[in-house]
């Protein structure tokens, strides 16, 4: 059964609803789930119709890793057990203003599992840069190319040595679902960090969204591992590799690039 | 059982007499000793509950709406800056009708930076939506966080609570409190839980709501926090049939009969007035004390029946609305709007900020000053500061 089902409000092609019905695909029915300020609070309902068949709470922006720790007291406490209490932000609610709960809850070691679906963008408010979005891109508040670099959530997160930390694509939905039900099997904070390409902020066609999300990949800007216990394991290699022009270039928020840019974005990525 | 407790480790008993199951809090001067307390009866086993060390006041009522929302009986324990920090969740707790009660320590608000007590913590928050419940003393602040539960438990009211009491003042100044036994807190507080967040029961919460329905469920939520002003006398009744004590409800009024001047007032002053009341009572003067426990909701039509006959009323408000004056008068005015040309004149006076302390003889002096302007005629100024040279 589909518990994020179709009839939600996000745009044709939504990258964040792709990866919420693939984590589902995981997580089950035992689940509970937490959506700070953010398009996938706002698309999963309205007046009196919900698409979640699990419950949900659309939280405050900053704080649904805290949220998820009450619920989990909560369940504790009253003994029920066998329910994710899941953290599901974009990547403002995660990176950006969600940054102290989120800090907080991974030093606790909650019995959480927190996911930042990344669009690079603030999309529910219009597009704006935050602190996942790359250098050089265009978004509504930097019309001249974002003029600093992303930050590294990834190393940020792994400093806090939580038991299990991944990242993912909505282009390899079985790696994701894997992960995540590598996570459901292990207690303490689980963070995983899955792109999830919005066609309006980006610049590309509606259908290009997977697509994107594999280029990604494929050009070795976003790499598909894993780390338990210390150890980082690659969990895809991609079959093709190809220059990261070929991923850039196709978004028009990337448009502005120079040659140098594109140098730069190239020895960023993994070989 | 008697026990000689200060604010804060009454409000500890409290919560282990509740058997409050969640403590989300996040340390701030001179609330942090409750918490503290309550942590250390968690690890003695002598409380079962889970204590949540969040990073933050925001996180920390956050956690307890989370753990309201999925059925457990959580605590919050806070002041000033913090309050102030928990702003845009407090919307949340009262809007998802959620029963979390916060004991709030109330202290004055920075800048210039403070750590003495006043009520503008409090009244800053007046619109959340929350019941704000003020404490005189730490028999009281134990009393009513008892009757806390209960009240934001009961299916009619389903609404967050703070109770305040002030910092130092009550928070570090022992008193004999009469300790219920447990067996009588269990009796007068039975746990309903009624989890929104439920696995075997699915359910979106706060979706985006469009103008067809977010007015009524405003209008629903205005209401029941109206209607828990009759909730609270019966929760407090049945609180004096297990315990010998009321707080008189939503007010408490002392010597009344005949007086012709009355003292308003929330909080400690409540005590200080009630000592003065019986010194002027003893020099035949017809003066006494209304004391507002319950301030949101304001329980105004009980107020203008109490206050319509007297002659003069005097109010002391613990806090400043900038721009504005204190808000215990703006309430008591405005209730008393309409009963005609011969209701009272209200007084107005704004004392005992960041802990600048109002004794007996303040009071008094304030009595003479009203007194003076009744006799030469002088209408009220909205409002006046007492003690500012
Ligand atoms: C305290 C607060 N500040 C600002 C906002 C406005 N706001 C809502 S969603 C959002 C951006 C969300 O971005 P992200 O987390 O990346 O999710 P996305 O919408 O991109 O999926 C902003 C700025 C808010 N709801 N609350
Ligand atoms: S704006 Fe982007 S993230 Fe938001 S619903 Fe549309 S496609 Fe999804
Ligand atoms: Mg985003």
């Amino acid at each position: 059964m589909d518990l994020f089902t179709g009839g939600h409000v996000g745009c044709r092609g939504c990258g964040a609803a792709i990866a919420a019905r693939q984590a589902m695909e995981a997580l089950g029915p035992r689940t509970i789930i937490v959506i700070p300020a953010s398009c996938m609070a706002t698309i999963g309902g309205s007046g009196l119709r919900t698409a979640w068949r699990i419950p949900f709470y659309h939280s405050l922006f900053e704080c649904a890793p805290a949220v998820a720790s009450g619920i989990r007291a909560a369940l504790e406490v009253q003994g029920i057990r066998e329910v994710n209490v899941v953290s599901w932000a974009g990547d403002a609610g995660t990176a950006d203003i969600g940054f102290q709960s989120l800090t907080g809850a991974a030093e606790r070691n909650e019995d959480i599992i927190h996911v930042c679906y990344d669009n690079e963008s603030y999309m529910n408010t219009g597009g704006q840069a935050g602190g996942t979005t790359p250098f050089g891109a265009w978004t509504s508040d930097t019309p001249s190319g974002k003029p600093t670099r992303q930050k590294d959530m990834l190393a940020i997160m792994a400093a806090h040595r939580p038991p299990y930390l991944a990242t993912a694509s909505i282009a390899y939905p079985k790696d994701f679902i894997d992960k995540l039900k590598r996570a459901k099997e292990i207690k303490g904070f689980r963070y995983i960090h899955v792109l999830a390409p919005c066609h309006r902020g980006w610049g590309i066609k509606e259908e290009e969204t997977v697509e994107m999300a594999r280029l990604a990949v494929e050009c070795g800007l976003w790499e598909l591992y894993e780390i338990r216990a210390g150890e980082k394991r690659l969990t895809v290699v991609p079959e093709r590799k190809v220059p990261v022009q070929e991923y850039l270039r196709r978004q028009q928020r990337f448009r502005t690039l120079s040659e140098e840019d594109l140098a730069f974005f190239q020895a960023k990525a993994s070989t | 059982m008697r026990q000689l407790l200060n604010g804060n480790e009454a409000t500890a008993i409290a919560a282990r007499l509740a058997r409050v199951e969640v403590l989300a809090s996040y340390p701030i001067t001179p609330a942090a000793p409750a918490m503290e307390q309550i942590v250390r009866f968690i690890s003695e086993g002598k409380l079962k509950a889970k204590f949540i060390r969040v990073e933050s006041d925001h996180s920390a009522l956050a956690a307890a709406v989370g753990a309201a929302l999925a059925g457990a009986r959580p605590l919050v324990v806070t002041n000033s800056q913090g309050l102030a920090y928990m702003s845009e969740v407090l919307y949340h707790a009262s809007g998802l009708r959620l029963p979390i009660v916060m004991a709030v320590v109330n202290r004055g608000l920075a800048a210039p930076h403070t750590r003495f007590p006043d009520h503008g913590d409090a009244i800053a928050q007046e619109g959340s939506g929350w019941i704000q419940l003020f404490c005189e003393n730490n028999q009281e602040v134990l009393d009513t966080l008892l009757q806390a539960y209960r009240l934001a438990e009961d299916e009619r009211v389903r609404l967050p609570v703070m109770v305040h009491y002030e910092s130092y003042i009550q928070s570090h100044t022992r008193e004999v409190v009469e300790v219920p036994a447990p067996e009588t807190v269990d009796k007068f507080l039975p746990l309903h839980r009624r989890p929104a967040l439920d696995v075997d029961n699915p359910q979106a919460v706060n979706v985006v709501t469009g103008p067809d329905l977010y007015m009524d469920y405003k209008y629903r939520q205005d209401k029941a926090l109206q209607d828990s002003q009759e909730v609270l006398c019966e929760v407090d009744t049945a609180y004096a049939e297990l315990t010998g004590r009321s707080w008189g409800g939503t007010l408490g009024v002392y010597r009344l009969d005949g007086a012709e001047h009355i003292f308003v007032t929330m909080g400690s002053l409540a005590s200080t007035c009630r000592e003065v009341v019986d010194m002027l009572r003893e020099d035949g003067l017809p003066v006494g004390l209304l004391k507002v426990r319950c301030f949101r909701p304001f329980p105004g039509e009980k107020v203008r029946s109490l206050l319509k006959g007297a002659r003069t009323v005097t109010v002391l408000d613990k806090n400043i609305v900038y721009g504005s004056g204190g808000a215990l008068a703006r309430e008591v005015r405005a209730s008393l709007y309409g009963p005609g040309p011969e209701g009272p004149f209200v007084y107005s006076y704004i004392a005992g900020l960041g802990g600048r302390d109002v004794t007996s003889e303040d009071v008094v002096r304030i009595y003479q000053m009203v007194e003076e302007k009744v006799k030469g005629n002088q209408e009220p100024l909205p409002y006046e500061w007492y003690g500012i040279e």
